[in-house]
């Protein structure tokens, strides 16, 4: 892998701007990668190689295998976590 | 001199939005508890008037006489006939687009935020918070919460924040506040940012922020607004393709192809939703929502002879491959991800009303430069995925030698999107950078496999 591998920048479809993988790889749910890291990075590199290098099992399992809750549920939660602070 | 543009005069704007959640079937979303989310679950977000908007199934729902008003500020927007664009690729098509870039924001955005600010209101709300990537949806909101004067806090997500500093002017030439998020205004916030002082933000921060400020408000006077996704902003989308069916009418045209790009899917459903109301009841007609390739046909791979599997039981086949060990993740498949994206687009998916195309970013950008130079708007970068979709079933058309007639969606300008246009100007983007020790570990695994021939038919 090469070293600069975090440095590489795209279009972030989420945000509309400019963003690198070394974002994208720490801007999800808990520090984790960004749910949409493999559909962007693919193109770029062996993006599915790279994290299972860097992540445990059980995280690289989660974010690969569980899609994103549907957003009223997000929602749902947030409401909750906000009543709770 | 051939007419361009086709204009509805302000009295011919769409009285009513069509909702399609009459005319498909959707499975409830469901709470924790596994039963579905009941409205009262959602009242500490959003104003009970639009929760019954979320959750109608009435067909048609009246738009209030103080939205249409705001709203004839920029519609109806015009239908533009693109012949540039057609001469440029000399093409039998007529090409046609709703030129969504007109509204003060210069995108889609307002069609929602507007009706969510007249709603908040009447509900009796001064304050909406929200959260922004790079600002678009943060701008609609600003400008439609200062037409009906509520306050409007925008999170914008500090990466964006600090690239597109004209679009936190834009939200306060409107009297919005917008705050870098993570901000030390929410809890959610200051946890962020006692982790990292310098963390650049993300999405879910902002929205953890802007909910965490509706929700904690005692005075019960703020809600929260989300600009794509929801039912309810795809109805207020809606007005888009009925202003434009009465356009096409004017004119006895009728669409073959509808195309949009598709993020969360508001400005793709607000140009076909009364479309496929029209496909359901019979018409011919082809759908397509356009989103970023997520899983690349693979052909920048060399061409060899391959498995099709990992496991290596299917036999060796010629096919361009980045190696069998090259595994993209299950849900990868290509086309359209339905993560993130409106659950009646991804429903409409599923049941074959509408058929979703993928373009890479660089086909993106080339089209949108051609547009640039033919038809002379300059789309924004998620516009240029519908565009690169319009080039390709525009040449297929001159191909064919059918006459076919194209609707899009032109989303929004890309006036505060020149970092994205210098990128690929000075050849920056694209669409394959594996690097070349990678390719060599790739096509490593095909050494002990016979080659292929690079055979032609003609």
């Amino acid at each position: 892998m090469p070293s600069d591998i975090e440095t590489l920048e795209r279009r972030c479809p989420r945000l509309g701007s400019s963003v690198t993988f070394g974002y994208c790889e720490q801007c999800g749910e808990n520090a984790l990668p960004c749910t949409k890291v493999f559909d962007c990075w693919w193109e770029y590199f062996n993006v599915t190689e790279y994290l299972k290098g860097r992540l445990s099992e059980e995280a690289f399992a989660t974010l690969a295998q569980s899609p994103p809750k549907p957003k009223v549920n997000s929602i749902l939660e947030l409401i909750q976590q906000a009543k709770n602070r | 001199m051939k007419a361009r543009k086709i204009f509805l005069t302000d009295d011919e704007i769409p009285r009513q939005w069509y909702n399609i959640l009459a005319d498909i079937k959707m499975n409830p979303p469901l709470g924790p508890d596994g039963n579905p989310i009941s409205p009262d679950d959602l009242a500490p977000v959003f104003p009970m008037n639009i929760i019954e908007q979320e959750v109608s199934d009435q067909r048609w729902i009246d738009i209030p006489e103080p939205v249409l008003d705001v709203l004839t500020l920029w519609r109806p927007a015009p239908l533009v006939r693109a012949r540039s664009l057609e001469k440029a690729l000399n093409t039998p098509a007529k090409i046609y687009y709703k030129n969504e870039s007109l509204s003060p924001p210069g995108s889609h955005k307002p069609n929602t935020a507007v009706p969510q600010a007249y709603y908040n209101k009447e509900f009796g709300i001064e304050r909406i918070t929200t959260e922004t990537g790079a600002g678009q949806w943060g701008s609609a909101l600003s400008f439609a919460c200062c037409q009906f004067g509520i306050e409007c806090n925008v999170y914008m997500v500090r990466v964006s924040f600090d690239q597109k500093p004209y679009r936190k002017s834009m939200m306060e030439a409107w009297g919005g506040r917008c705050m870098a998020s993570p901000s030390n205004q929410t809890e959610a916030g200051r946890a962020a940012l006692e982790r990292d002082p310098n963390t650049p933000g993300s999405l879910g921060i902002a929205i953890s922020e802007a909910i965490e400020a509706a929700v904690n408000d005692s005075t019960g006077k703020t809600r929260y607004s989300l600009g794509s996704v929801l039912n309810h902003v795809m109805l207020h989308q809606t007005i888009i393709g009925l202003e434009a069916k009465k356009q096409m009418d004017m004119i006895g045209q009728y669409p073959d192809v509808i195309i949009g790009c598709a993020g969360g899917g508001s400005n793709f459903a607000g140009l076909a939703f009364p479309f496929v109301q029209d496909k359901i009841n019979g018409k011919q007609i082809e759908i397509y929502p356009v989103e970023p390739a997520a899983c690349p046909t693979l052909t920048k791979g060399p061409f060899v002879y391959d498995h099709g599997d990992t496991a290596k039981y299917t036999p060796l086949l010629p096919m361009h491959s980045l190696g069998h060990a090259f595994v993209p993740p299950p849900f990868h498949a290509g086309g359209l991800r339905y993560h993130g994206m409106a659950p009646t687009v991804s429903q409409l998916v599923v049941e074959g009303l509408i058929e979703p195309k993928s373009v890479t970013q660089l086909d993106a950008y080339k089209a949108g430069v051609l547009v640039a130079r033919s038809e002379g708007l300059i789309p924004a970068p998620e516009t240029t995925h519908a565009l690169a979709c319009v080039v390709d079933e525009a040449i297929k058309a001159r191909e064919e030698g059918k006459e076919k007639v194209i609707l899009f969606t032109w989303s929004g300008h890309g006036l505060l999107d020149f970092g994205a246009y210098d990128k690929y100007f000075s050849g920056q983007l694209q669409n394959d950078v594996l690097p070349d020790e990678e390719l060599a570990k790739s096509e490593k695994v095909f050494e002990n496999h016979p080659k292929p021939q690079k055979l032609k038919s003609r």
